[in-house]
């Protein structure tokens, strides 16, 4: 089976070529362009690069979310666009854990962390035994007290921090939480071959959808919201 | 941030200082400021912007985008213009795509009273207060002197 998997949800963006769980090609880059005018042309040059037709892709892998409002919709949009006229299935891949499933082999809690704003994370837990990784929770929004609170509860395992968010949290945190281990550079922000590593697992699952049921994923922020409705009672 | 902002108050007799103003505090920034502004309808939040466009170069367009919520400027630096009037929600705020626009220019937010526990607290606040008809008063919080 081969996936073509995108990932633009935050400031990096990314494509991954992946046959039988094979790496054929992938592209990321990271620099503040926007996603609009890079993702056409890197997958375009994925595929001619990898001397790949449009067609010869059984799967379309997208991050539908978490992530930054205007970038999980371009790569929700690009993915429906591409598989809507060949009529092939695609998968709307947690975000959080396409990262979970690019870490190397590691045995330890995986926590995914994406910057939310307002201190802020999305995130969710995974537990990794020398690379057979399990959830421990449903992605959500909290903040990064809150994370705090749940990772003491860890305390006794390596916790592994990946995502967009690993700076922020591990800088907040690390003064209580010494032990926080730092994914290196090269995997910490979101690449699209966990995206496909996932969406085959979905495929054998059978929890692929149509170009028309793919939706993007958005979790809300329930503190930001109390937070402003605090302020405008106290405000009145 | 906890760190003491620097605080200014300036008097404004009519719309073109207060355009006039705001065109010095623009040739203070440095291109990815976050400037909030405070002051109801009437105030002068549109004239400020206004100005502050100018000041960076963008000579005409600007007006309240009260039905786009944004509108984008190209100057010396690009300028997103948000007007949060009608934003009551973190959901709101997060579908205008506010946050995917932070570090990539300079963002000028009228009807920041809306928004003020989402916004980041590395900013510009700009406050608007109506002294008469024409004058004002203008207050900004952690800009450079003017």
């Amino acid at each position: 089976m081969r996936i073509l998997a995108i990932d633009t949800t935050a400031s990096a963006v990314s494509a991954a070529l992946v046959k039988d769980g094979f790496l054929e090609g992938e592209f990321f880059l990271n620099v503040k362009t926007t996603h609009s005018q890079t993702l056409m042309p890197i997958i375009d040059n994925l595929l001619k690069l990898t001397n790949t037709k449009l067609d010869d892709i059984d799967l379309f892998a997208v991050d539908a979310g978490p992530g930054s409002f205007t970038g999980v919709r371009i790569g929700v949009a690009t993915v429906k666009g591409l598989s809507l006229p060949l009529s092939k299935p695609c998968a709307a891949v947690s975000t959080l854990e396409a990262m979970a499933y690019s870490m190397p082999r590691v045995s330890g809690i995986i926590c995914a962390v994406m910057d939310a704003r307002c201190s802020q994370v999305y995130n969710a837990l995974f537990r990794s035994d020398d690379g057979i990784i399990e959830r421990i929770t449903e992605d959500r929004a909290l903040s990064i007290e809150e994370l705090k609170n749940e990772l003491a509860y860890y305390e006794e395992d390596n916790i592994y921090l990946i995502g967009d968010g690993t700076n922020i949290v591990y800088d907040t945190l690390v003064p209580e939480l010494p032990d926080l281990i730092l994914t290196t550079n090269n995997i910490r922000y979101q690449h699209a071959y966990g995206t496909a590593v996932v969406a085959e697992r979905m495929s054998d699952m059978n929890k692929t959808c149509t170009s028309d049921e793919l939706m993007p994923i958005y979790l809300r922020v329930p503190q930001a919201e109390r937070e402003l409705k605090a302020k405008q009672q106290s405000g009145k | 941030m906890g760190e003491k902002q620097f605080l200014q108050k300036l008097y404004s007799k009519s719309e073109r200082q207060t355009e006039e103003i705001a065109e010095r505090l623009a040739k203070t920034l440095k291109g990815t400021e976050i400037i909030a502004m405070f002051g109801g309808l009437g105030a002068g939040k549109t004239a400020f912007t206004r100005g502050l466009a100018r000041g960076l170069g963008i000579d005409d367009g600007v007006s309240s985008p009260t039905f786009a919520l944004v509108h984008e400027y190209e100057g010396k630096f690009m300028v997103y213009h948000f007007d949060m009037y009608r934003i009551g929600s973190y959901d709101d705020l997060y579908s205008t795509g506010f946050y995917d626009y932070q570090d990539q220019g300079v963002m000028v937010i009228e009807w920041s009273e809306n928004i003020e526990p989402f916004l980041p607290e590395k900013r510009i606040n700009i406050k608007i207060e109506r002294i008469s008809d024409s004058e004002r008063e203008i207050t900004i919080e952690g800009a450079e002197k003017l």
